[in-house]
């Protein structure tokens, strides 16, 4: 069988991780770079031992006539490469957020309906080990009808290395309706969309605090119904340390992880003396907290992805299904119920 | 001559267009928007440009009127696509810029990472091999490699005059750390390789190498390292350094030999461990360790072929040091102006044009 066609398009921060994951996947070849900074393409393509690169991504198109193209670039320019890449009949796994509108996201859907193609979201933390894990409690039916979701998202958007610091080169975040803030509400959309499904009605309160003087909004909440539960959702430019928690709570379990590392705490139900309940309890999560910290510093140790983890497990998947004529692990119905929950929760109407 | 400084907000940056004006030519300083350009020392001396080199659409029309390209601007921090980003494709862009001007000199500052220290001989010299597995290299070496690499591929296809200069480690006041002395861990100051000599080369003494490489036509097409000319042991810059800072850090002399092994140890029980997937702490990378290598240093080639001397001894680059960080105030006496009517900043000027007043 012949190995799968891959390139990549934008060599940012986040396209070392796909071209890194990619590089030890069977079966796939990662054909081709681009970036509008030519020498760093080269230099990439270099770096990671892929064959060609370019600096005109339709030329790379025509010449590579890749399988799949992954879509690295920032938001703001996704609309145009990913029909490009559609046309050329690829393909496509796009980093979140996929469009800076529905709107837009409902062309590219079209397009790759029409082109019987796989479009993908990055909902890398819904295929991170924790999540599955809750989600494989869902699916067995121990861990009982999930009623909320929790997640609350901290990470300081003006602290060193932050690309949004960045006051010379301003990021296409900034363009975004909730400025980077907007950045991450896919992933908080996403772990939303796998535990509650689909949502009804949202509310929202935007905050600008003033600590952070040029960022539109530095804080964020929300109020989301679902179909089948509700969810809390938050963001913190301010609390610290960075992390990223998510609690589930369902009938019979309820759990608790931190995706930054892979820390997974069960409270459950157990057949003892409720009285002793929490020292059960307490127990199993001091032994969780404590394996999760050995694991995540072992994982370090080795070099293994820690909080992309899910988008490494995702890029397998979906490789793996492109092998196999399987469906893609993310559906078009849950990138249009994300896109969606993304797009209610920048409605400036919907604010408190 | 009118000179073009990109980087001229940056620490060595500014040592040079001070540099420049005292010898009488005429600067454009690049700086980023962000930059407080009111606060640098040249008022009026010198026009400024702002721009940022990644994503600026007017980079042309800085080079106007420009003989000579003084190319500074890095990233000295961040992750690696901030480093890529800013350095190379930086880079790549003033360039592709510079080739629809009438500039055709071009002076690139590069660094001293970007040679394989492990394959030097006794002595790193313009003739070392640049680092042959560079991608095990941190990212600011890769972009320097890369910067370099691509300042010489378009330089020849535009036929310019590309000088490279690489400096070792520039230090001055506000940048008196030197991370290759060693790592420091609580109250111990480690010195690794007793005997090493510091490539060390003081802010100012940098800065007039640009100068010469500019003015001098036998530059042109030539590779400079750049160190002063005295070699300063690590363990008398830790001691120096450590006294001045009134620190009271005890100074651990290291064996190199015995830290690269240690270096060479980890790495390998890492990647037995992990298949060669392993990730360990840069201070036990061996490539990375190597920078910690005793070899010796010259500045042969610039004092042959550009005649260069130090301005500044190490013994009066330390008393500027020292008393910079010392003063609570300073008041510049009115500056001096050279031949074409420019001012000279204060802060470079000898001392003696400088009144501190001291706690």
């Amino acid at each position: 069988m012949p190995a799968i066609k891959a390139a990549l398009i934008g060599t940012g921060r986040i396209a070392q991780e796909h071209l890194a994951c990619v590089q030890q996947l069977p079966g796939v070849e990662m054909s081709g770079v681009c970036d509008r900074y030519g020498a760093v393409a080269e230099m990439t393509a270099e770096r990671f031992g892929v064959g060609a690169w370019f600096s005109d991504h339709r030329r790379m198109l025509e010449v590579l006539k890749p399988d799949v193209v992954h879509v690295t670039t920032p938001p703001t320019s996704h609309v145009p490469l990913v029909l490009d890449a559609l046309d050329a009949g690829c393909h496509v796994f796009v980093e979140k957020p996929i469009t800076t509108s529905y709107g837009d996201f409902l062309l590219l859907k079209t397009r790759a309906e029409e082109r019987r193609r796989f479009l993908i979201e990055d909902h890398n933390f819904t295929f991170n080990e924790p999540i599955r894990r809750i989600l494989g409690l869902m699916n067995s039916g121990e861990f009982g009808e999930v009623q909320h979701v929790d997640v609350f998202y901290c990470a300081s958007l003006l602290g060193a290395w932050s690309p949004f610091a960045d006051r010379n080169a301003t990021h296409p975040a900034f363009a975004l309706k909730g400025g980077p803030i907007a950045d991450i509400l896919p992933h908080l959309a996403s772990l939303t969309y796998v535990f509650v499904g689909p949502h009804i009605s949202v509310r929202t309160l935007w905050r600008r605090t003033g600590a952070a003087e040029h960022l539109p909004k530095d804080e964020f909440r929300a109020l989301v119904e679902a179909e089948r539960g509700t969810a809390t959702l938050g963001f913190s430019s301010h609390a610290q340390p960075n992390s990223i928690w998510v609690r589930v709570y369902g009938k019979k379990m309820q759990a608790e992880a931190n995706l930054m590392e892979p820390r997974l705490n069960i409270d459950r139900l157990r057949p003892c003396n409720p009285g002793l309940l929490p020292l059960r309890n307490g127990i199993q999560e001091s032994w969780d907290v404590g394996k999760g910290a050995v694991r995540g510093f072992w994982r370090r140790l080795a070099g293994r992805p820690l909080s992309n983890e899910g988008m490494w497990e995702l890029l397998r998947r979906t490789y793996a299904a492109l092998q196999t004529g399987a469906e893609p692990p993310v559906s078009m119905s849950q990138l249009d119920a994300v896109s969606r929950l993304v797009a209610d929760l920048t409605k400036e109407e919907l604010q408190f | 001559m009118k000179v073009l400084v990109t980087g001229a907000s940056g620490f060595l940056g500014q040592a040079v267009v001070a540099a420049f004006l005292r010898r009488g030519h005429q600067v454009r300083a690049m700086v980023r928007p962000s930059a407080r350009a009111e606060e640098l020392p040249w008022g009026h001396s010198v026009e400024f440009f702002r721009a940022d080199l990644r994503v600026d659409s007017r980079l042309v029309d800085a080079f106007d009127g420009i003989d000579a390209l003084v190319h500074l601007a890095a990233c000295v921090i961040g992750d690696d696509a901030t480093h890529f980003t800013s350095t190379i494709g930086g880079t790549e862009r003033l360039l592709q810029a510079m080739a629809q001007s009438a500039t055709r000199r071009i002076i690139l500052a590069s660094s001293f990472s970007v040679y394989g220290w492990r394959e030097a001989r006794r002595t790193l010299d313009e003739s070392t091999p640049l680092a042959k597995d560079m991608y095990k290299c941190g990212a600011y070496a890769i972009a320097k490699i890369w910067q370099e690499r691509v300042a010489r591929r378009i330089s020849q296809t535009n036929g310019w005059d590309l000088t490279v200069m690489r400096p070792g480690v520039i230090w001055g006041p506000g940048h008196e750390l030197v991370t290759l002395v060693g790592p420091a861990f609580g109250p111990l100051q480690l010195v690794i390789g007793i005997g090493k000599q510091l490539p060390l080369t003081y802010v100012e003494n940098c800065a007039d190498c640009f100068v010469k490489a500019t003015e001098a036509p036998a530059a042109a097409g030539e590779t400079f390292n750049i160190v002063d000319e005295e070699g300063v042991t690590a363990w008398r810059y830790a001691a120096e350094y450590l006294r001045w800072r009134k620190s009271p850090k005890v100074r651990i002399p290291v064996p190199y030999s015995a830290g690269m092994l240690t270096a060479m140890f980890v790495a390998a029980c890492s990647r037995w461990l992990f298949k060669g997937g392993g990730k360990v702490p840069s201070l036990f990378m061996p490539s990375r360790f190597a920078l910690y290598r005793p070899l010796r240093f010259n500045c042969r080639k610039l004092k042959e072929r550009l005649g260069w001397e130090p301005p500044r001894s190490y013994q009066q680059a330390l008393e500027c040091v020292f008393r910079s960080q010392q003063q609570v105030a300073v008041t510049n006496t009115p500056r001096q102006q050279n031949a074409q009517g420019n001012q000279i900043p204060g802060e470079i000027e000898e001392n003696a044009q400088k009144t501190y007043r001291t706690s």
